[in-house]
């Protein structure tokens, strides 16, 4: 009880309370503008976090990402441009709806859901997260091991692309952390002669450059999209509760996939949404009306997307393993404010993670009336040209990678280049989460493969013996596996059809 | 048949495996240790190598075709249209721009830096000078603000010292 009371303490503390209404403000506005998303506004979240207390800047990311995924459905709803890519896998339906003269509908499902969504998503991590820490101190270097791979090879499975791609991309991040004297024998490794990269690539430099700089270089190759027109708009949230009397499955089956969803490493918000969308129209009774502004999508994906937010931070706090891309910049700032990820830390720092849990459910619930102000002053905001803000954000790009780098110039030019570099990636169909989720990991695969290589002696056999890492193997290979497999299955269904 | 951008990237990654897996077999061992600092990177670089292969040979391409069929059929048909071959080069103008960052920050200071920043941006994205100019004067000045007096984290003077 006294550890409730502590967090409710470190919550309510002014300068916490400060952060999450200010971060509150940036994520709605950043997630309503076309082509920024949500990950980008909390990697330019990260330098003002360094100078937050611990609590504040974990409140700051926690609050403008979830801010950021529903202010995403805005000029979804109403100019049929996701504003995060978490919003696109229902922005046909939600437009449609728009166009039937139902905006209020289509925007306050998607505020009303989302902020149910997110309830959800925080129950699951309250629960999830204490019961794994649990399992998890038992864990030798092996388990850890075969976690690191398990949670690595989720992320090439999940992603939409290529899984040799997705696997290539994640391989490269690993390699990235090859670079610098960060390893067992503390040897200078592929530092090419600078003394810049003996200390290794920072993973807030190479995060900033794949996920903000990368999405400037892709606005100025993409065309301005249209003006958004002043539109009169009645109550938003009249009929929602209707709705949540008449959608009760749609909604239980759209948390329970996003928080499956948020757990797994590497896949997050947008994965959520395009699979709840998937399911709801698979086990609709009306799936024609699917595409011409039904609801039933749009709640299940809503639902699921927000939901999915705060269950990524499972893996997150108690392994170091992303469960999204936000989380991957989430844990360098935990990492940097002395909260290390791992079981112990709801052990050693239970107040914090109770607060945590508390600012997660504050965040869901200021969403409904900052939302409400939001989607009123759209179509001011949403207007704004990127001519102006994408410059501004390019300068917070060098600013702040310089920043937080200890006032390095190093980090600028690391940023530009994975910045280039993540734009490759995207345009030849490489996913950059996968390679992040490398980069963020890759330290730690390191360290329990070599650990465990020298305590087995070279031998393989010891990473199957115990119970739970052979499980942890046997699913690491499944996971590696199954495209094999769903393409096999695919290409017999073919032919089956074909045949007949 | 595999794209040509595909046979590119992936001969580059087998390229890259290779010398990541060349380089780390030439890293020296720690005594007295059977692994050592060489082991991961080799690992890294031998899957690479598979990988880069299978990319050249277009295996896994039908998982990524059918993701863009996915994506194609969900968004507006005018955000799909195709823009002109030029537009794509000015996806370098950012990573250059921070590049002439860090070499011209220390000298120029972080204020006229940042203004020559912003004002060939936002020019790129098609801005009047009538909105470009005023931006370049003052979101630099705004973001030094930020950083100076909220963080504390002191931008390069160079040569025009922020006045507070």
């Amino acid at each position: 009880m006294n550890t409730i009371i502590q967090a409710f303490g470190l919550v309510f503390a002014p300068d916490v309370m400060i952060a999450i209404i200010a971060s509150a403000f940036y994520g709605l506005i950043v997630g309503s503008l076309p082509g920024l998303s949500a990950t980008m506004a909390t990697a330019l979240l990260v330098p003002v976090t360094f100078y937050l207390s611990p609590i504040a800047a974990v409140a700051t990311i926690i609050t403008a990402s979830a801010m950021a995924i529903f202010s995403g459905d805005i000029p979804g709803c109403l100019l049929r441009i996701p504003g995060t890519p978490a919003s696109a896998a229902y922005t046909d339906e939600a437009y449609a709806m728009t166009r039937k003269g139902q905006a209020e509908t289509a925007l306050g499902i998607c505020l009303w859901f989302s902020a149910l969504g997110g309830i959800a998503g925080t129950l699951s991590l309250m629960i999830l997260a204490p019961a794994l820490a649990e399992i998890a101190l038992s864990f030798s270097t092996y388990e850890n091991f075969w976690l690191a791979m398990l949670g690595l090879m989720c992320a090439t499975l999940v992603a939409r692309s290529s899984p040799i791609k997705a696997i290539a991309s994640m391989l490269l991040g690993l390699l990235i952390t090859c670079i610098g004297i960060d390893n067992p024998g503390g040897v200078a490794r592929f530092t090419l002669g600078s003394t810049d990269l003996l200390g290794g690539i920072e993973p807030i430099p190479a995060l900033v450059g794949v996920f903000a700089l990368a999405e400037v270089m892709r606005a100025l190759t993409e065309r301005e999209p249209p003006k958004l027109e002043h539109r009169r708009l009645g109550s938003i949230l009249k009929g929602q509760i209707e709705l949540t009397k008449q959608y009760p499955k749609q909604q239980i089956r759209g948390n329970i996939i996003g928080i499956i969803i948020g757990v797994l490493p590497g896949a997050g918000a947008d994965m959520a949404a395009w699979v709840s969308y998937a399911m709801a129209k698979r086990f609709s009774k009306t799936p024609e009306k699917f595409g011409t502004g039904h609801p039933e999508g749009l709640i299940e994906a809503g639902a699921s997307n927000n939901a999915s937010l705060a269950s990524g931070w499972v893996p997150a706090l108690l392994f170091g393993i992303p469960g999204d891309t936000i989380t991957a910049i989430a844990i360098g700032v935990l990492y940097m404010k002395g909260l290390n990820p791992g079981p112990t830390l709801f052990t050693d720092q239970a107040s914090s993670m109770y607060a945590l849990y508390i600012i997660f459910i504050l965040g869901n619930i200021i969403m409904i009336p900052l939302g409400i102000i939001m989607i009123r002053l759209a179509s001011r905001i949403v207007g704004a040209p990127r001519s102006a803000v994408m410059p501004v954000i390019m300068v917070f790009c060098a600013v702040g990678a310089f920043a937080t780098a200890g006032n390095n110039l190093f980090a600028v030019w690391c940023v530009a280049f994975f910045g280039a570099f993540g734009y490759l990636m995207e345009k030849n169909g490489y996913p950059v989460a996968a390679m992040v989720l490398g980069i963020v990991m890759g330290t730690m695969v390191e360290q329990s493969f070599v650990t465990s290589l020298i305590k087995s002696d070279g031998s393989l056999l010891p990473f199957f013996d115990r119970p739970v890492s052979s499980v942890l193997a046997a699913m690491t290979f499944a996971a590696l596996l199954w495209p094999v497999f769903s393409w096999t299955m695919q290409r017999l269904r073919r032919q089956r059809v074909a045949a007949a | 048949m595999t794209p040509l951008a595909d046979r590119i990237s992936g001969s580059s990654i087998a390229l890259l495996g290779a010398a990541a897996f060349f380089y780390g077999s030439k890293l020296p061992p720690v005594p007295g240790q059977q692994v050592g600092p060489s082991a991961f990177p080799m690992v890294v670089g031998a899957g690479l190598i598979l990988c880069g292969g299978l990319i050249v040979f277009g295996i896994g391409r039908h998982f990524e075709e059918v993701a863009e069929a996915d994506v194609a059929e969900h968004s507006a048909p005018e955000l799909l249209e195709p823009v002109p071959a030029w537009r794509n080069w000015l996806a370098l103008v950012p990573p250059l721009l921070l590049c002439f960052y860090a070499l011209a920050s220390e000298t120029l200071g972080f204020l006229i830096t940042a203004a020559i920043m912003v004002f060939v941006a936002s020019t790129a994205f098609g801005a009047k000078p009538k909105l470009s100019v005023p931006l370049a004067l003052i979101a630099p000045f705004c973001v030094n603000l930020i950083f100076l007096k909220l963080l504390r984290v002191p931008l390069p003077n160079g040569l025009l010292p922020f006045p507070w």
